[in-house]
């Protein structure tokens, strides 16, 4: 557990200096839920844990898995598989709870595993507006890691081919929790 | 978190300490309030008051929160005169304090949430507290008319002038007391003297003489008023060798007496007379003792932000969860290792219980207030609804010693708020109905807290006209809050406690204050979740009383655990009256619902398993435990499988994501990762018995 905090911690160098530097380029944290690939923005995940032993709570809206107490604090999971309507077989030892601040409350989305941490420029995420009106209200956009142009080169097409495949979709926390949140 | 953080630190600190100043300042008008309408007078509510504002400004300036300070700069002109008996405290002049005290609170709450929008008219304010200063009461000097000496009269302060007239004016006697003192001795003496003076009389001033003032002694002249005789005060003194005059009242002829030029002024009145016995009494001793109590109180009391001992309570509970991963450890070590080392650590383990037990219970006990918090500002609202509706409300608060949590005592505050309104507003009859009805014209509003056991019970009762079952009935039927047919079926009771139910108010009048059917469903919700009930007891034309029982403590309670289809949950044990193997056959269905027969009372079940639709199955009949429990005074049988012990918990709320979720109050880390759900006893009850109207009459008080 302790070892991937760190690995976060060091992955995002104080996030918002990074995005100084190097404008238009934002850190997402992708994980896989099923089958999909999803990406959050790296600033919205506090800490990545193990999913400890889960109490169920009756009465919960369908997509709580349960609660665990993370150093003393009560923290609702949601189970993001419900969440986002997607058939997956029963969680595994790769699964992972994403701590996410959402102000009010720290909410741990499950996942089925976590992939790795992509800095995308503005020419890798193509917005939410392209997919039409049939997407979700918290999907953000698409993440495209690999489209990267003017840097030119054999390395960059060969990591082009290599990650076409990695399309992210990229979720915004604050509507996908929101209900969550306001209830 | 935020930049600036000293500065927010300090701000904090002022904003806390104004708030108890402003509580205090309230609660002292309250006494000036009574006094003045029992044609008392108060002078040391006055001083406090002054004192106070006084306090106030001076905060107010340093801080910067300018209309703040300019606020208590008119209020404090208005005191000092009030003080000095150049102003008479009169009806217009204390709903000026009153209203001074409410823009306080406003102008402070508008600085807490850090907006600087107002709408508080400090200069309005002004203007009309200084026109009332100006209308100064022209008092005729009856000092003239008693033989004092004038020399005396020549280094008395004004304030001490006003004192000795006001007593004179209210018929009180006046008196000379001398004595002689030891120098060595002088100052605990003198304060053993005004001590035992105090008790029987007030001291208007007190006075080194020269006269007599024989090497090592000294003698000291008093002046004070009191309406007991001589006898009385010289038992009082216990100083036989005092000589003690009445200060007599001139027959008209009557000489003026020669001056007595020994008289030293006192240190503060130094500047209006010259004297040279200054130097013999230490300023120490001359200064005004209460003036002393109240700075030194104020050093020994530390401002605690709510959320540190928060902080405090889930380590110390966290450390709880240590102590039993550690007995576990301890009792291994028992069967495994050699005895010496065992009973070692044995020995450490108690003993890291027993400092941890205290550590508990003192954080505990620094987050207990008493109510008389609370029941300062209910007695303001009182004072201020009773005045709205043109009615007249005796409050009779006893109890306010009670100490609960502070947590509580916030929480609280709506409710009661609510409560006490509705008592004066649909209660409390108008003073010539009452006439009529041969009733006491001034209202009584009765409010008594006292601790029964883990709880605080708080009841408020009210003379007035009482609830009329007939009318709920009536009123839900029309509102749809109950069917025609379910309305008949219920009792009286049970028809009072409609009351709380969402969208309910008996009144057709919506005033200003309350009667928009949005109060007692506040009231029980905000108590619910509490962890507390609330019950109502009426009788037409005698009046109503409402009963809040509270749990004293939020932070750590000692709970039963049981397991229902192979989950664990947890209970306060304050409400659980007892826990036993379900009866043979003594389950039984009435109605479609089940209920179980104990010791010749009925008592409904509750199947905790359906309740909350837990999968898997439950054990056989013959298996099952029956936990009995109390909220208010409504019973309840809840059915679980197995009873897993009893151990002391830190309950921790849910989420917010969570806080619609019925029937469960927090949940709590037992030290093993597993986070354990505690139920919340009253909303369970409630859910049972209070939603569901049946003819059987379950739902009553057994």
């Amino acid at each position: 557990m302790s070892e991937e905090r760190t690995a976060i911690a060091q992955a995002r160098p104080r996030g918002r200096m990074a995005r100084v530097e190097e404008t238009g380029v934002r850190e997402f944290l992708a994980f896989c839920v099923g089958n999909e690939r999803y990406a959050l923005p790296l600033s919205c995940v506090r800490e990545i844990t193990r999913l400890p032993p889960v109490a169920e709570v009756p009465r919960a809206p369908a997509e709580v898995l349960g609660i665990i107490s993370v150093r003393g604090q009560v923290t609702t999971l949601i189970d993001m598989r419900k969440k986002l309507a997607l058939d997956a077989p029963a969680l595994g030892s790769r699964a992972r709870v994403l701590l996410v601040d959402q102000g009010e409350e720290i909410l741990g989305l499950v996942c089925d595993r976590v992939v790795q941490v992509y800095r995308l420029t503005e020419e890798e995420v193509e917005l939410a507006s392209a997919l039409g009106s049939e997407s979700s209200s918290y999907v953000m956009g698409i993440g495209r890691p690999g489209l990267r142009k003017g840097t030119g080169g054999a390395a960059a097409k060969a990591r082009a081919t290599v990650s076409a495949h990695d399309i992210l979709i990229l979720l915004d926390p604050i509507a996908l929790l929101k209900r969550h949140l306001h209830e | 978190m935020a930049t600036g953080k000293d500065g927010d630190k300090a701000r904090d600190e002022f904003l806390a300490e104004a708030q108890e100043l402003i509580e205090t300042l309230s609660r002292d008008l309250l006494i000036l309030d009574e006094g003045q309408r029992h044609g008392q007078r108060t002078p040391e509510a006055v001083n406090d008051l002054f004192r106070g504002v006084h306090t106030l400004k001076g905060l107010s300036g340093m801080f910067g929160f300018e209309r703040l300070g300019r606020l208590s700069h008119v209020l404090e002109d208005l005191l000092e005169d009030l003080r000095l008996g150049r102003v008479e405290l009169t009806q217009p002049v204390l709903d000026v304090l009153f209203e001074g005290v409410e823009s306080f609170q406003r102008l402070l709450s508008e600085a807490t949430s850090q907006g600087e929008p107002a709408n508080t008219d400090v200069e309005g304010f002004s203007a009309r507290v200084k026109s009332l200063i100006r209308a100064k009461a022209a008092t005729h000097n009856v000092l003239e008319d008693y033989e004092l000496d004038p020399s005396m009269l020549g280094v008395l302060t004004e304030y001490e002038e006003h004192r000795l007239r006001s007593n004179l004016l209210e018929g009180l006697s006046v008196y000379r007391l001398r004595v002689r003192l030891s120098l060595d001795v002088i100052d605990s003496a003198l304060e053993e003297l005004k001590d035992r003076v105090k008790s029987i009389a007030e001291i208007i001033t007190y006075l080194p003489s020269m006269e007599g003032g024989a090497g090592d002694a000294i003698e000291i002249e008093m002046l004070l008023a009191t309406r007991r005789g001589e006898g009385e005060l010289r038992a009082a003194l216990h100083r036989p060798d005092a000589s003690l005059s009445l200060v007599l009242k001139k027959s008209r002829v009557a000489e003026p007496r020669p001056a007595v030029p020994s008289l030293a002024p006192p240190p503060r009145a130094s500047q209006r007379a010259s004297s040279v016995a200054t130097a013999v009494v230490k300023p120490a001793a001359a200064a005004e003792p209460q003036a002393d109590l109240s700075l030194r109180s104020l050093t020994t009391v530390v401002r605690v932000d709510i959320r540190k001992l928060d902080y405090l309570m889930n380590v110390v509970g966290e450390l709880g969860t240590v102590r039993a991963a550690l007995s576990r450890l301890v009792d291994k070590l028992r069967s495994t290792v050699d005895l010496t080392l065992s009973s070692e650590a044995h020995r450490v383990w108690r003993s890291f219980s027993r400092h941890l037990g205290e550590v508990q219970a003192g954080v505990l006990d620094i987050r207990m207030v008493p109510l008389a918090q609370l029941f300062d500002k209910v007695a303001v609202v009182v004072r201020q609804v009773a005045r709205e509706q043109k009615k007249e409300v005796r409050l009779l608060i006893t109890g306010s010693e009670t100490e609960v949590d502070k947590l509580i005592a916030e929480e609280l505050a709506d409710p009661m708020m609510h409560i006490v309104r509705n008592a004066i507003d649909h209660g409390v009859e108008a003073s010539d109905v009452r006439a009529g009805l041969g009733k006491p014209s001034p209202a009584t509003l009765a409010v008594n807290a006292y601790q029964k056991g883990n709880h605080v019970v708080i009841e408020l009762s009210d003379d007035g006209r009482g609830i009329d079952s007939n009318l709920v009935r009536e009123a839900a039927v029309r509102k749809g809050v109950l069917t025609e047919q379910a309305a008949g079926d219920l009792s009286r009771d049970e028809l009072l406690n409609v009351t709380f139910l969402p969208g309910f108010s008996t009144t057709r009048q919506v005033t200003d204050l309350s009667g928009r059917g949005i109060g007692m469903d506040v009231v029980k919700t905000n108590i619910t979740r509490l962890g507390g009930a609330v019950d109502l007891e009426s009788e037409v034309g005698v009046g109503t009383k409402v009963t809040i029982t509270l749990p004293i403590t939020l932070a750590i309670i000692s709970a039963l655990l049981f397991e229902v289809r192979g989950r664990l949950f947890a209970i306060p044990v304050a409400v659980v009256q007892e826990a036993l193997r379900l009866p043979h056959g003594a389950v039984r269905t009435v109605e479609g619902r089940e209920v179980l027969t104990l010791r010749g009372t009925t008592l409904p079940l509750c199947r905790l398993g359906d309740l909350f639709r837990l999968s898997g199955t439950e054990e056989l009949e013959s298996d099952l435990f029956v936990i009995v429990i109390m909220v208010g005074n409504r019973r309840l049988g809840v059915c679980v499988d197995r009873l897993a012990g009893q151990q002391d918990i830190v309950i921790k709320g849910l989420g917010r994501s969570l806080a619609r979720v019925q029937g469960i109050s927090g949940a709590t880390d037992l030290g093993d990762q597993r986070l354990v759900l505690v139920l919340d006893a009253a909303s369970i009850v409630e859910e049972m018995l209070a939603g569901r109207v049946n003819p059987v009459g379950i739902g009553g008080v057994q």
